[in-house]
């Protein structure tokens, strides 16, 4: 009698199980490229030589000034303000305290980038936070807006033009660093990016930004920053939350914990 | 070890602006119009990230004696700066010049110190550069 149950509690089992598994799985996902499995990494030899550590011009922005409108303008005066009357304060961002700020904000940080090639993928490593991008060269089209849960890093495509790079990102969360403390996104933010070696110097690397987001500017806001490259370097590891001892709250006031 | 000629000429390399960058935050909780010295015995080494500290029990001229801590930037920037994490040593007897905290914690942002036998380290912000060259004295 007692087998016969379990045996039938391990019927319903399975039954509940499989419908669960039913309603969680999708339509089938594309594989890009659709020759994936014959992708070669001979391809890679192709493309500009981006080896090595790149270490940012630090203060060097070119570009020009943003169009701030509505709420995101009314903040960023409210911020100035407040740095200007009280040179302690601290504006609130959501990266003060170790967390990682994500893009656009992790390609323009004082500390170096790495670019890894692989078939179909490029991989940027910031060196701070140890924070770890992907943009995809596989051909895949750009999602629509929303197909992506808003996240730190966003969804990039990339493509090759020649010898630069070209990515488009959507669907970075809003409230991240747009270009400078002070100034953030909305979740309608895009990115576009064009990053190539400068012509006259193999060792001085471009990335030359767009930023389009009709709720925070009023027009596209450019932004050019470069990159010296060390073949000698290498990452280090970088972990925020190992000893932070100046928390930050949301009235912009440091903590010093001894 | 290097002189400290030679580090000064390797940090201006890196330019001055490397270190008044910041990833997490800024260092705005610091007075960097000023300078203080404090002697004393250092108590605790922390090579660490987002950014190295020193501790020592020390004191300012004419100040009481207290647990002063001294925030350099991070292991990652002072390592590619040629510090390595036994340049000074729990029990050394040592002289720490800072940018002090804004509102009176005996501690502050590292401008440089001078160790036992008379040597300094520097940082490489402007006004360390300009104490390490002429004011040490």
């Amino acid at each position: 009698m007692r087998t016969r149950y379990l045996a039938l509690a391990a019927v319903i089992a399975t039954a509940c199980t499989g419908a669960l598994m039913a309603a969680q799985s999708g339509p089938p996902r594309p594989i890009y490229p659709a020759n994936a499995e014959k992708a070669s990494y001979a391809e890679l030899d192709k493309l500009p030589d981006w080896r090595g550590i790149w270490q940012p011009n630090i203060g060097r922005v070119g570009g020009d000034q943003p169009m701030l409108i509505g709420q995101y303008k009314k903040r960023y005066d409210e911020e100035r303000a407040k740095v200007a009357a009280n040179p302690g304060y601290e504006i609130p961002e959501k990266s003060n305290n170790c967390e990682p700020p994500g893009m656009p904000g992790m390609m323009t940080m004082p500390y170096s980038l790495e670019f890894v090639f692989a078939p179909g993928k490029i991989i940027v490593i910031q060196e701070a936070e140890m924070m770890v991008r992907h943009i995809f060269t596989d051909g895949r089209p750009l999602p629509n807006e929303d197909e992506i849960d808003p996240n730190y890093f966003g969804y990039s495509v990339g493509r090759w033009e020649g010898d630069t790079l070209v990515v488009d990102t959507i669907g970075t969360r809003e409230g991240q660093r747009l270009g400078e403390a002070g100034i953030t996104n909305s979740d309608k933010l895009k990115i576009n990016e064009r990053i190539y070696l400068d012509k006259d110097n193999k060792n001085l690397l471009h990335v030359d930004f767009t930023f389009t987001d009709p709720e925070v500017l009023a027009q596209p806001w450019h932004r050019n920053h470069t990159f010296r490259r060390d073949r000698t370097w290498e990452i280090l590891e970088y972990v925020c939350s190992e000893n932070d001892r100046h928390p930050i709250d949301a009235e912009g006031q440091t903590k010093a914990v001894f | 070890m290097r002189s400290l000629v030679a580090r000064t000429m390797f940090a201006a390399m890196l330019g001055v602006a490397a270190s008044l960058a910041f990833a997490h935050h800024s260092f705005a909780m610091f007075d960097q119009t000023k300078q203080v010295t404090v002697t004393g015995k250092v108590t605790d080494v922390q090579w660490t990230n987002p950014h190295v500290w020193i501790f020592l029990d020390g004191a300012p001229a004419g100040g009481k004696k207290e647990r002063w801590g001294v925030e350099f930037t991070s292991k990652v920037h002072l390592t590619r700066r040629n510090f390595t994490s036994d340049m000074v040593k729990v029990g050394d007897d040592v002289e720490f010049t800072v940018n002090p905290y804004r509102d009176g914690k005996p501690g502050g942002r590292f401008v440089a110190v001078k160790m036992a036998n008379g040597q300094y380290y520097c940082d490489v912000g402007q006004a360390a550069q300009v104490f390490c060259q002429t004011g040490k004295q």
